[in-house]
């Protein structure tokens, strides 16, 4: 472009420009940018017949900024793309002022449909990212017994009534808080990171399942943005993730303590089986039931083995098994020649005792 | 207290007095609180009712 020459009118010290003379000059300064590729999503995209130009608005799929683009209608049809709004693209072009209206756009060369082989290209580079910086290496214990369990889940019906049914069936007594909100769309990612943040600082809630039905590839992709990953990651409470079935594994998956592939396995994750603490319980009552009996029991088996063995030590056990105890004036003889004949002795049996003449001593 | 809590206590309560080490004046004591425990742990699994409450969202910004 020829180098323009912007006038300005002088009022004394002031320089003025007119409007139009501001807007030639920093169109000028911008149509000496690079031409550079630009990926977004397509939204708002207006073509007509009659107009010159096709319109759509490329808006960043992260924070939702937006850039207005346009294209020449004949080469837009001349690429056969046959856009729909939701698209993710990447766009060759440069920024261009649309000097009657002051507005800044994006005048596209060429578009290019970001395929889902880009799609995993990019959700690979970013798992690899996220891995390097230790983010999927959590795997702390859930509770047994939480007080109260945290469901993240979409306004789709279907998830949040399986996993609620789940729940409550194994364990009638269960205290859940629901958040809903978007799942699906560009919405869904900074919507479930407000959420979950809410849900955790529920006071009671101690663990939080984030659920969602399946879906397509791209249905699921919230569940692998960026933000959505680093707040479940960083969330103070343990996380289960219950997002789309077996085959699928968005990075949430990674990023949580443990997985669920189903309703049932979720709810099997965060309560407890009521039956079999019933059991247990009732189990522990009969133990319980029977301690007491079998504790005196104990005490008098150890009772009579004492006794048993102090009656063996003593004299009279012996008597009773046939000796007996020879008395000389109180003392015990133990040798025949502490007596002489004609001494009075004193014999004790077992039972009873008799007086008797020593006849002959050996 | 807790369900956990006080399961806890009534199964080392039967442990105790199972193990026969606890004196006899002890058991009956133990016995009344793991009794005690055991009705507290019902009373937790039975009367208390599930609740679902819904957290209204806040829009994100």
């Amino acid at each position: 472009m020829a180098s323009m020459k912007v006038e300005a009118e002088q009022y004394g010290d002031r320089k003025v420009y007119s409007v139009a003379a501001f807007n030639r000059g920093v169109a000028g300064w911008l149509a000496r940018l690079p031409t550079v590729w630009v990926e977004g999503e397509v939204t708002e995209l207006r073509r007509q017949d009659r107009w010159q130009s096709v319109f759509f608005t490329l808006k960043d799929p992260g924070d939702g900024s937006c850039l207005p683009t346009s294209m020449p209608r004949g080469q837009f049809d001349a690429l056969r793309l046959e856009l729909g709004n939701g698209e993710r693209v990447h766009v060759y072009g440069r920024p261009e002022l649309f000097e009657a209206r002051g507005e800044l756009r994006l005048r596209a060369l060429s578009i290019e449909r970001f395929g889902l082989g880009d799609h995993l290209a990019a959700l690979e580079r970013l798992k690899q990212k996220l891995s390097a910086e230790g983010l999927f290496e959590r795997g702390r214990p859930l509770p047994r017994f939480p007080r109260k369990v945290g469901l993240l889940t979409g306004n789709d019906a279907a998830a949040k009534r399986d996993v609620l049914t789940a729940i409550t069936t194994r364990f009638p007594p269960a205290q859940v808080v629901v958040a809903e909100t978007y799942v699906q769309g560009p919405r869904a990612a900074p919507a479930l990171v407000t959420a979950l943040q809410d849900l955790s600082a529920v006071a009671a809630v101690d663990v939080v399942v984030l659920a969602r039905g399946g879906g397509s590839f791209e249905d699921l992709l919230p569940f692998s943005d960026e933000r959505l990953v680093r707040a479940v990651a960083s969330c103070p409470l343990p996380i289960v993730s219950a997002v789309g079935h077996e085959q699928d594994t968005p990075l949430t998956d990674l990023a949580a303590d443990a997985r669920a592939s189903t309703p049932s396995l979720a709810a099997r994750l965060v309560v407890p089986d009521a039956d079999e603490l019933r059991e247990r319980l009732s189990q522990t009552r009969s133990r319980l039931h029977r301690a007491p009996l079998l504790l005196v029991e104990r005490k008098r088996a150890r009772l009579d083995g004492a006794y048993g063995r102090l009656r063996a030590l003593s004299p009279r056990a012996t008597l009773e098994r046939g000796y007996s105890i020879v008395r000389d004036s109180g003392r015990i003889v133990r040798t025949g020649a502490e007596l002489h004949e004609g001494t009075h002795v004193d014999v004790e049996l077992g039972e009873g005792g008799f007086g008797a003449v020593v006849e002959e001593t050996r | 207290m807790t369900f956990e809590e006080a399961q806890r206590e009534l199964e080392r309560i039967v442990q105790q007095l199972e193990s026969g080490q606890a004196d006899l004046d002890d058991a009956i004591k133990l016995w009344e609180r793991g009794e005690e425990l055991h009705r507290l742990c019902l009373e937790k699994l039975d009367s208390a009712q599930g609740r679902i409450e819904a957290l209204k969202p806040t829009e994100p910004a």
